[in-house]
């Protein structure tokens, strides 16, 4: 399902201009990072995608439906967006009655919810948990909890605000696997984060915003080679993309793969 | 957006430089009069050459008015309304109004209308208090004082909770919502909707409070040593006269009422 932001301005009441004309497209099943430092626009921008926040000028469009025209339980068979604290939104005694809540309230039929719930446990290993009291778990597997309770609504659109933000590295792992399978499902994946690894492993297109405004938008590769610019919104590139760059490669390299490839090619040319 | 959490506004006025302790005795001294000074019109009168020249003063007029507007109007109002008709005729008042079987009288309105403006008071002067005074000043200058620390924080704790309170149900609905939660329904949907919405709160608040224990006694709380501050609120000699002054104010308040003329 395409995303089409035009123009788009957004005030808040108390008279904050977060957002001061974007515009950009995200095709159907693309996977995007948003970065920017605090404050940038980001969670503004994304509650735009599903309604939460209205346009003060411009518009978004999910599909063919325009976001001023639909409520937002109506989106959210759309747009999937997982909230940052997994404590603002659990509520039932079992985890597999909160990953259930989603799809009942978009009204699938009682084998589909099934069906979706025990995907969603699955993909995000709670199926051993599912009997338990999210409260009874620790934040890390409320948060894979919050994961699962969006993944089950099954919507073309998901959405992630700093899913990484203070998991352990077996978690960050957990929720790079999550965004691997919903890429091969086809799915759009937008997240917002501070992770500049995470960010650089599992996204092919990096967005930066700065005070409201797309500061970059492009292929990995490209945005990560901005340094200068990026540091306009404090985000530093990954390590390696930045020791790559000292060592003068003459590409730039966001992973281990790409440095070591490049670097191969580097050392027997060189010679 | 922490600003968002209290009544406080940040801003430059010499009102937010006044020692949070002065402004507090002169909340009270307003109260007092309001309650116990003489004259019916003295309430109206704090209102109109007191508090809301402050409000100008401290430039929150517009914050007060708003915040008084929703918040007062419709109880008054109502309060208003109940008091002049429900005041017990007792015979020998004109009577203004006949509604149904009630009198409305000259001195039902009169009360009405004392009892009304009184309330105004005490609610708007607390809340140009909230509007020009951060909290945590409040706190820092009372324990500064000698107020005993968990006193201090009970107090400040209940200022900021039901804005705190506020944010994060705005921020659950939000979320719930997002999973599809229909809140503007039918009636039974409406009640469906309110597991999904109290529910976090009341646990997230749950879980918080451990956290905030843990968190405070980091800081040495209960500590019986004497603590330092980061931060200094300034207290003048202009400060401690309008004190003393305020507090004339209030025991002449009590006194009218003491020995009535
Ligand atoms: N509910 C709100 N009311 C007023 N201002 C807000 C609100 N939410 C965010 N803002 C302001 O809008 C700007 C963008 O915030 P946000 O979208 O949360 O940034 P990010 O997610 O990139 O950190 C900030 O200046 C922030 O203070
Ligand atoms: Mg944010």
């Amino acid at each position: 399902m395409r995303i089409v932001v035009n123009e788009l301005h957004h005030t808040y009441p108390a008279g904050v201009e977060a957002l001061r004309g974007i515009s950009l497209v995200i095709e159907a099943g693309e996977q995007v990072a948003m970065v920017g430092q605090n404050g940038a626009g980001k969670t503004t921008l994304v509650k735009h995608f599903n309604g939460l926040l209205q346009p003060t000028q411009g518009s978004v469009h999910i599909g063919d439906w325009d976001t001023r025209e639909h409520a937002v339980s109506q989106l959210a068979a759309r747009v999937g967006y997982v909230f940052q604290n997994p404590d603002e939104q659990l509520f039932t005694k079992n985890v597999h009655d909160e990953v259930a809540f989603g799809p009942r309230n978009l009204g699938y039929s009682p084998e589909r919810i099934e069906r979706l719930v025990e995907d969603a446990l699955a993909l995000t290993e709670l199926t051993d948990k599912k009997e338990t009291n999210p409260y009874d778990l620790s934040s890390t597997w409320r948060k894979m909890v919050a994961l699962a309770s969006i993944i089950s609504m099954d919507t073309p659109v998901v959405i992630f605000d700093e899913p990484t933000t203070g998991q352990d590295a077996a978690n960050i792992a957990r929720i790079a696997n999550v965004v691997r399978v919903l890429r091969e499902r086809g799915k759009t994946v937008i997240t917002i984060t501070h992770d500049i690894d995470f960010c650089a492993e599992n996204f092919e297109r990096i967005i930066a915003l700065a005070q409201g405004r797309v500061l970059l938008d492009g292929p990995a590769n490209d945005v990560l080679a901005e340094d200068e610019l990026l540091a306009t919104t404090y985000v530093d590139p990954p390590q390696l993309t930045r020791l790559g760059k000292r060592l003068g490669l003459p590409v730039t390299v966001r992973d281990e793969e790409q440095f070591l490839a490049a670097y191969r090619e580097f050392i027997g040319t060189e010679k | 957006m922490k600003d968002k959490l209290t009544f406080y506004i940040e801003r430059e006025s010499s009102l937010h430089r006044v020692n949070p302790l002065t402004k507090l005795v002169m909340v009270f001294a307003f109260i007092i009069l309001a309650f116990f000074g003489p004259g019916f019109w003295l309430p109206s009168l704090l209102v109109v050459l007191g508090i809301i020249p402050l409000s100008f003063l401290g430039r929150v007029q517009r914050e007060y008015f708003r915040t008084a507007g929703r918040l007062l109007l419709p109880v008054v109002g109502f309060l208003f309304l109940m008091q002049s008709v429900f005041h017990p005729d007792v015979g020998d008042s004109r009577v203004l109004l006949q509604v149904w079987v009630l009198n409305v009288t000259v001195e039902g309105v009169r009360f009405a209308y004392l009892t009304a403006s009184r309330i105004f008071v005490m609610v708007s002067a607390f809340i140009l208090f909230l509007l020009t005074t951060h909290p945590s000043e409040l706190m820092s200058d009372l324990t500064r004082r000698g107020l005993s620390g968990t006193f201090a924080y009970v107090i400040t704790a209940t200022l900021q909770i039901i804005p705190q309170m506020q944010a994060k149900a705005s921020t659950i609905i939000d979320a719930q919502r997002s999973r599809g939660l229909d809140t503007d329904g039918s009636f039974r949907k409406r009640v469906g909707a309110l597991l999904p919405l109290t529910g976090p709160l009341v646990f997230g608040s749950l879980v918080e409070v451990e956290e905030r224990a843990i968190a405070i006694e980091a800081r040495a709380f209960t500590s019986k040593l004497e603590k330092t501050s980061l931060r200094e609120i300034p207290d003048t000699k202009l400060d401690k006269a309008a004190r003393w002054f305020f507090l004339l104010l209030i025991v002449l308040a009590f006194g009218s009422k003491l020995w009535p003329s």
